[in-house]
């Protein structure tokens, strides 16, 4: 019994970071209506960034923050502003154009084999990693360090993105466009430098995810692959475009990939996966939590 | 020689064309490369009824290549039975399954259907991976099926040589062009593109959107199937990674939108544009530059969804019309 209870405390956690990083993906898909393909490409690419940071500056790894997240902000910002916004510029009566998405699957398989081109295909792990393997013992539960921190991190920017949203300015009218882009342009908001604005907060939260991954996680050009799949489903439990949605969605999968093991094969856990997201996509395509336009 | 003859003329050069192809193709590694080209243009020919004509965009295409491949491949290995018999029994299976799957999904919204597909396909691989066994019929889990070299012929639909494997390809490609050309301007086409376009103006004018795209979700799925059976035959060897991968899916997807989805011709001329790009990279790059056909598609994708978002078949129609008109007798323009 203790065990499961171990397992579902680190499940959590890194199910919370799970959300971190489908944290972006929710949130530009809430603007834009397109899910981005390319998110597990800009998490990987946020990781290749954060590791080189660390590695060449000899920077505590969660100082690389504050270089990582600019970076990652402006690279989203642009590759909105170049590569996607001339589509939806093309296709601006489609609610949800389809070549969107189709242009961001194109983005992925770019970005994804520039790497591997780049940086070839071995693993990296961070050297003179002061977390590594790092436990915090409470009581008979052993916890991993960073995965608090990630935990922490997940809460933190999530709580961070909500009041950024509902408080500012800019996050009105990020909320406005996302209701209604005609009406918020007739407001005086510039909708494409909205999408611009949206793309690169959701690639910035994926830069502060790669920051919470690297001290534990391996880097390597398809990393993004295994979290990409991850997202979606997250994204649509919580309830696409919900902020709260992902972090819950994001939980629930972690605890089902580490509490199902326990009871049969680890791979049949993948399966389970899948199928509560089919189960949810068919009986409350909403999602869990989101509740349409919820924010 | 009027328009009209020109017209009908110039599909059927094409094909004595891809009939001589062979007596010209020595080498067996070119041959293959022309067989897997026909093979995506088969493949992405059967997807387009559904992602092209019916307007959604499914991305898991690939789960019922994977029924077909091992329906056809576990009722010959273990019963005997042929392969081409083998071959329509997974058509049918699939089909039964893609109507499964299309009825409560196609409900949804683009977005959702995508990804409601991925889920499925992704889920089915996992799934197969686990299973060694289903009842009487061994699965072997990831290690998949072998098909031993044996005793050739054509009711065994197993070769020493390429060039049978071309023929049927071939003969499988033109049928489903024909098909598609049929449902085009059949009162099932107006229905999926209205469907496809505008929904709910579809459904005020007393179309059943809902069953029209399940029927081309239907015909889709038995097609792509049958693909499965091929791609066994020809490979020998099927396990769940090479037959219901991810990549497959996308890749029939990308050539689909890149010839231009919803036209007839449109995936052919993807899969003549895409595939050598992909193999002749893979040959003279592959060692030294890894990716680089994937880079290519990537870009390539997105230049044509940018510039000629109906893909690359709409000013190839464009030039084929005017040479058409120049060769014709009798001129449109004066």
């Amino acid at each position: 019994m203790l065990y499961i209870l171990e397992d579902a405390i680190n499940g959590i956690l890194m199910g919370s970071i799970y959300g971190l990083a489908a944290l972006g993906l929710t949130l530009i898909f809430g603007v834009l209506k397109v899910i981005n393909f390319a998110h597990g490409s800009l998490l990987m690419v946020s990781m290749y960034v954060a590791y080189w940071t660390i590695t060449l500056s000899g920077l505590h790894p969660y100082v690389a923050l504050v270089i990582v997240v600019p970076i990652m902000f402006v690279f989203g910002y642009f590759l909105q502003d170049i590569v996607i916004k001339p589509i939806f510029k093309a296709e601006k009566n489609v609610r949800e154009p389809i070549t969107v998405i189709i242009v961001t699957t194109g983005v992925w398989y770019i970005l994804d084999n520039l790497t591997l081109l780049i940086f070839g295909p071995q693993y990296r792990t961070l050297q003179d990693n002061p977390l590594r393997g790092k436990m915090l013992e409470i009581g008979e539960f052993m916890l991993s360090v960073p995965k608090l921190w990630g935990f922490g991190a997940a809460v933190l920017t999530t709580l961070a993105v909500y009041l950024f949203l509902q408080k500012t300015d800019t996050g009105r009218a990020i909320r406005a466009t996302s209701l209604d882009r005609e009406a918020a342009s007739l407001m005086g908001i510039n909708a494409y430098k909205i999408y611009n604005l949206a793309f690169g907060i959701g690639t910035a939260t994926a830069g502060v995810a790669a920051v919470t991954l690297v001290p534990f996680n391996n880097v390597f050009p398809t990393v993004g692959v295994l979290f990409d799949i991850k997202c979606f489903i997250i994204v649509v439990l919580g309830g696409l475009g919900s902020i709260g949605g992902a972090l819950l969605g994001g939980i629930i999968i972690g605890l089902i990939e580490s509490i199902a093991p326990q009871f049969m094969a680890a791979t049949w856990a993948e399966a389970i996966v899948y199928g509560l997201f089919l189960l949810v996509l068919f009986v409350k395509p909403a999602g869990l939590f989101g509740v349409k336009n919820d924010w | 020689m009027t328009r009209k003859t020109l017209e009908r003329c110039a599909p059927l050069a094409l094909l004595a064309l891809a009939l001589a192809l062979p007596l010209a193709v020595q080498s067996a590694t070119y041959m293959h490369i022309l067989i897997v080209l026909l093979f995506y243009a088969y493949l992405t020919t059967s997807w387009n009824l559904v992602g092209g004509f019916a307007g959604v965009l499914p991305l898991g295409h690939s789960a019922f290549l994977g029924i077909g491949a091992y329906t056809s491949t576990i009722l010959s290995l273990q019963y005997g039975i042929s392969p081409w018999l083998g071959m329509i029994v997974g058509g049918v299976l699939a089909m039964i399954v893609g109507v499964l799957i299309g009825l409560p999904t196609f409900k949804m919204r683009g977005a959702y259907f995508a990804l409601a597909t991925i889920a499925f396909a992704e889920g089915f691989r996992v799934m197969v991976e686990n299973i060694d066994k289903i009842g009487p019929f061994a699965l072997n889990g990831p290690r998949g099926l072998q098909i031993p070299p044996l005793g050739f012929g054509l009711g065994k639909m197993l070769f020493a040589d390429k060039e049978p494997y071309y023929y049927i390809i071939l003969v499988m490609l033109v049928v489903v062009l024909m098909l598609t050309a049929f449902i085009s301007r059949s009162k099932l086409g107006y229905y999926l593109n209205a469907g496809g376009e505008e929904p709910e103006a579809a459904m005020a004018l007393g179309i059943n959107v809902a069953r029209a795209k399940l029927i081309a979700m239907a015909m889709s799925s038995f097609l792509t199937a049958l693909a499965g059976t091929f791609y066994a035959q020809l490979n020998l060897y099927i396990h769940p990674k090479s037959v219901i991968s991810l990549d497959l899916s996308f890749e029939i997807a990308f050539i689909a939108l890149i010839g231009g989805r919803g036209s007839i011709a449109g995936p052919v001329l993807g899969a003549m544009l895409l595939r050598p790009v992909s193999d002749f990279s893979r040959i003279y790059f592959g060692d030294t530059l890894p990716g680089l056909h994937l880079i290519i598609f990537g870009v390539i994708l997105i230049l044509v969804m940018t510039f000629q978002p109906r893909g690359l078949q709409e000013p190839l129609t464009r030039l084929y019309h005017w040479v058409i008109d120049r060769l014709s007798s009798d001129r449109r323009t004066a």
